[in-house]
């Protein structure tokens, strides 16, 4: 078997299993925890504290108004990261076809050259945040061995990406192989770290809201 | 950096394993699916540092909001989360230790007025302050709240339901004594009534007329109203301490003197996390819903106001208003006192921050108590004084005692020419005959 | 046919002149990706050079490669090479057959001792003692063992010799391997290719009779001058690729206007091979041409790469029922961290006060 071969094949299975086993674990045992009830009358009804629920969902992408300045740096590199990488993953015409595979859906992909750019922007601003994240006194107190470990398995698919566009060294099929595995290393990781946000923001900033509205207090 | 204080009472009888052991209990006690769910979706972005008082005026990374629950998170990931086994096995999370246990008071209970801002920063949607209050349960345990005056007063309060040990029959002296002196007629402890008002110990203590100001209102609006001394006392500085037990006595006597009279209405004091606990958490407390409502007392003279039952004379004046977090942020009475503010004709000039974005007074969440705060909280009232001074108001309300005494105090200790003033008292003096 | 008689005096003889001989050496020496200034070297190293013994040994194959190399459109250079060499033994081409045929393969290896090259086409087969293919009650394994310990240099022509091909595709029944696995402390070149192009096996032979020694190869034996770049560098369809223009079926729009075959399954981007740029059919077209992506027939075990359709960037996916059943083991520990986590959480016992 070559690299490729192992790369598409078992090691593909066996990372999206233990990515769906390990969702699974973490998501039961925050969820099957005790639930805390909440017995004191509602300011606002059902319907308004699902708005609540969702609009917290969405208006926390971007911060109030008074936050702003304080944290732009952040907003704008984790802003750029993230969209970037939303346009390299869902426009990618390889990802589009990946999705297909797996879910059926389709869509048209972009020109090379806009999703290249979005690699590049993406790497960019990973690069920054990391610089950030080992200068600010802030993120220097906070970060912890998942925070490198959650950048590093997000940097090495971008940046062998990045590698196999341009087909730039080692030849096609060994960048493939180094891409795909290195997205498998993201997948083994996704449940057990910080990655996980990526399902737990909506839960977490729904449940907020919920909470929130039902004391009609800003979400 | 503060050395550690142990409360007293606790200090002699307890070692540092016990010590830590307690704290780990307490820290988890209740930990439900929604607390998880925020400790689980933290990515350390670090903006929740942006939205504190503390951390903004002194750039110490230590107030990181966050970062003060760390010992929380810390026993969460070991003991209960999903990969708890793992955590302990592999030794990714260390163990909550005595000396760090030690060296987090200053966190968790000096430097977080549990105001909520990060809550309403954090991009994940945690309500960091409530793990604060969490977290406060475990240091509370472990005999590590602060001893000073927040210590003995929530011990106090625990023991007599007073935070001054005032009895019930000191209680009922003093408002027949307060309905003297104020010429205003005082109900207290009928076996009836629609209308349960309670007041804060900020009020007994320094304020008062505010206890006048609401016997006076409810006399205008002909209510059927009473004091009860069985249920008088809303401070609950066992809830700012982290004293489950002081905290459920406190709300639990309030809840029973109201049904004892037949009330279909509570009224908070000027106070902002008595009123988040008997609006929000007294029915938690009290396993079922509430058979009467809770309200504070600007949402009472909003409603008063509104439906005719309160008419008031309108003032010529200039002021702004500064929100308790308690009332606005963390308990949804924002429009309220605006309502009551307009209505009296008052020229409102908001501040820059204000409503559900305004910044702490410095004092809540109980470190008003806590003396060797001080220096700290000198830091958050600079930001008011700011923001205050941008308005060109001369006089500021607020509807909270405690946030009252705080600005009273930061003002003093700069000569500050801005008068800080009672909501509820400016109602109570302006009313129609 | 003289053997002493120089290929520069064989092909005036059959009118084919010192220009003549220029020109393929251009061609070769460009096709091999050599310096121009070589060319007129070749073409002198050509003209004196006697012609090449070669012997050729047909193992489990399906004579396909030799077709290929047989069948170029005629005159071609590629076919002209044949000229400069002595094909000494090729089962399917020469007349002599039975004993006959095994007196002429003894008496060429005899008298070429050490100078001969050793071609082969087809795997070997060496399980139960390589019993499942035979010449003459020899077994292949038996045959290429002593052949090639006394051959200059060993080609294997065609993927099954290169890499072993469809004989050795799962399950392998007759335990095909490539000769590579078998020969050791000889040079060995691969030409891999399902068929593979005859101009790489021209290039080869041009340079080795030129040369006396084998052109630079790449880590898997295959000439680097034609293996060196993959079918996709070298695709005329590349730029849709660039574009993200992909046909989606094989009577699409996409297909009709000729846009990149990639997400039909065209395996060009892991395909080392020549096809794109000298074609097929003296260079008439190649696979993706005409239509259809590369199949990737000149890589190692591309028989059980999985299906010629599915796009590269695919994946062999686990499967629903797999997947089913990751979340429920997961879903079972979580509830079980879950319980224990309650069992943790549980209110403090309530103190009356």
């Amino acid at each position: 078997m070559t690299m490729l071969e192992i790369a598409r094949g078992p090691a593909m299975q066996v990372s999206i299993l233990i990515m769906v086993g390990g969702i699974g674990w973490r998501l039961a045992g925050i969820l099957l925890l005790r639930r805390r009830p909440q017995r004191a009358a509602p300011r606002h009804g059902f319907v308004r504290r699902i708005c609540g629920g969702l609009s917290a969902i969405l208006s926390r992408f971007i911060p109030r108004r008074t936050f702003r300045r304080g944290t732009a740096v952040s907003v704008v590199l984790s802003a750029v990261f993230h969209l970037g990488l939303a346009v390299v993953l869902f426009g990618g015409a390889p990802h589009i076809l990946l999705i297909r595979q797996i879910t059926g859906l389709t869509w048209p992909g972009l020109p090379k050259g806009i999703v290249v750019m979005a690699s590049g922007l993406t790497l960019a601003s990973m690069i920054a945040l990391l610089v950030r994240r080992m200068t600010h006194p802030v993120l220097r107190l906070l970060s912890t061995v998942d925070d490198y470990l959650s950048w590093l398995v997000v940097f090495l698919p971008v940046f062998t990406g990045i590698l196999l566009s341009g087909e730039t060294i080692g030849g096609y099929a060994t960048l493939l192989s180094l891409h795909i595995l290195s997205v498998e290393l993201l997948l083994v990781w996704l449940p057990f770290g910080k990655l996980m946000h990526g399902l737990l923001v909506f839960a977490g900033r729904g449940a907020m809201g919920v909470t929130f509205a039902r004391k009609g207090a800003a979400t | 950096m503060n050395s550690p204080v142990v409360a007293p009472s606790r200090a002699a009888t307890v070692d540092d394993a016990g010590r830590v052991d307690q704290a780990m209990r307490g820290f988890l006690a209740e930990i439900g699916s929604g607390a998880a769910l925020a400790m689980e979706a933290c990515v350390h972005c670090g903006r929740c540092a942006e939205a504190c008082h503390f951390y903004v005026q002194t750039g110490d990374p230590r107030y990181t909001p966050i970062h003060k629950i760390a010992p929380l998170r810390q026993a969460y990931q070991r003991e209960v989360g999903p990969f708890a086994f793992a955590y302990r096995l592999f030794g990714l999370t260390p163990r909550v230790t005595a000396g760090q246990l030690a060296t987090w008071q200053d966190l968790i209970y000096d430097s977080c007025n549990m105001c909520g801002r990060c809550s309403l920063i954090c991009p994940m949607g945690i309500d960091i302050a409530g793990l604060v209050e969490q977290a406060r349960h475990g240091m509370f345990d472990a005999g590590l709240a602060p001893a000073d005056y927040l210590g003995v007063l929530a011990e106090k309060e625990h023991a007599t339901g007073s935070p001054f040990g005032l009895t019930r029959a000191q209680f009922r002296d003093m408002l027949h004594q307060v309905g003297r002196t104020h010429d205003v007629v005082m109900h207290v402890d009928e076996p009836r009534a629609d209308i349960v008002p309670t007041v804060s110990s900020v009020d007994l203590k320094t304020y008062p007329a505010s206890m006048a100001a609401i016997a006076k209102i409810l006399n205008h609006m002909g209510a059927a109203w009473t004091f009860r001394t069985d249920g008088f006392d809303a401070d609950n500085a066992s809830l700012t301490a982290g004293d489950r037990a002081g905290q459920r006595a406190i709300t639990l006597s309030i809840v029973r003197a109201a049904m004892e009279c037949g009330a279909g209405t509570v009224v908070m004091p000027e106070c902002g996390h008595s009123f988040t606990e008997m609006r929000w958490e007294a029915a938690n407390t009290f396993g079922r819903s509430l058979p009467f409502r809770v309200l504070q007392i600007t949402e009472l003279l909003a409603e008063g106001l509104a439906d005719g039952r309160i008419r008031v004379n309108r003032v010529a004046q200039t002021a702004t208003y500064h929100d308790a977090c308690q009332l606005s942020r963390r308990g949804g009475a924002t429009a309220a006192p605006r309502v009551v503010l307009h209505a009296l004709g008052i020229d409102v000039r908001e501040m820059a921050d204000s409503g559900d974005t305004g910044w702490c007074c410095g004092g809540g969440g109980g470190v008003a108590l806590i003396k060797r705060a001080q220096a700290l909280r000198a830091h958050a009232f600079e930001i008011k004084r700011r923001q205050v001074e941008a308005t060109g108001a001369d006089t500021m309300y607020t509807s909270c005692s405690g946030c009252r005494q705080t600005l009273d105090h930061g003002g003093k200790s700069v000569n500050w020419t801005t008068t800080v003033a009672s909501l509820l008292e400016l109602v109570a003096a302006n009313l129609k005959d | 046919m003289d053997d002493n008689e120089t290929m520069g005096a064989m092909l005036a003889r059959r009118g084919f002149g010192r220009r003549g001989l220029l020109k393929f050496a251009i061609a070769m020496t460009s096709s091999l990706a050599l310096p121009p200034s070589v060319a007129p070297v070749m073409a002198a190293s050509l003209a004196r050079a006697r012609r090449q013994s070669v012997i050729w040994l047909s193992f489990q194959e399906c004579t396909g490669c030799l077709e290929t190399l047989l069948r170029s459109p005629s005159p071609t250079i590629s076919s002209l090479i044949f000229d400069f060499i002595s094909l000494d033994y090729q089962e399917t081409l020469m007349a002599a057959a039975g004993s006959a045929a095994e007196q002429t393969l003894r008496e060429a290896v005899a008298a070429g001792k050490g100078e001969y090259l050793l071609a082969i086409d087809g795997s070997i087969p060496v399980r139960d003692g390589g019993v499942y293919s035979m010449t003459g009650g020899r077994s292949n394994v038996s045959m290429l063992e002593t052949i090639a310990a006394d051959a200059k240099a060993v080609l294997a022509i065609g993927t099954c010799a290169a890499f072993g091909g469809i004989p050795k595709a799962y399950p392998n029944p007759t335990g095909a391997v490539a000769v590579e696995d078998l020969v050791a402390g000889k040079p060995v070149v691969n030409i891999p290719g399902c068929p593979p192009v005859p101009e790489v096996l021209s290039g080869v032979l041009a340079y080795f009779i030129s040369f006396g020694a084998l052109p630079a190869l790449d880590d898997r034996r295959r000439p680097l001058a034609y293996f060196g770049t993959t079918i996709h560098d070298q695709c005329y369809r590349r730029p849709f690729y660039d574009q993200g223009k992909f046909a989606k079926s094989f009577d699409d729009d996409g297909a009709r206007q000729g846009w990149c075959l990639f997400e039909l399954g065209c395996k060009g981007p892991t395909t080392h091979n020549a096809c794109a740029s000298l074609k097929w059919n003296g260079g008439t077209s190649f696979p993706v041409e005409s239509g259809h992506g590369c199949i990737g027939c000149s890589e190692p075990d591309f028989w059980d790469a999985g299906s010629f359709y599915t796009p590269l960037a695919g994946a062999t996916l686990p499967g629903w029922r797999n997947a089913a059943i990751a979340a429920s083991v997961g879903l079972v520990g979580g509830a079980a961290a879950a319980l224990s986590g309650r069992r943790k959480t549980a209110p403090k016992p309530e103190k009356t006060p």
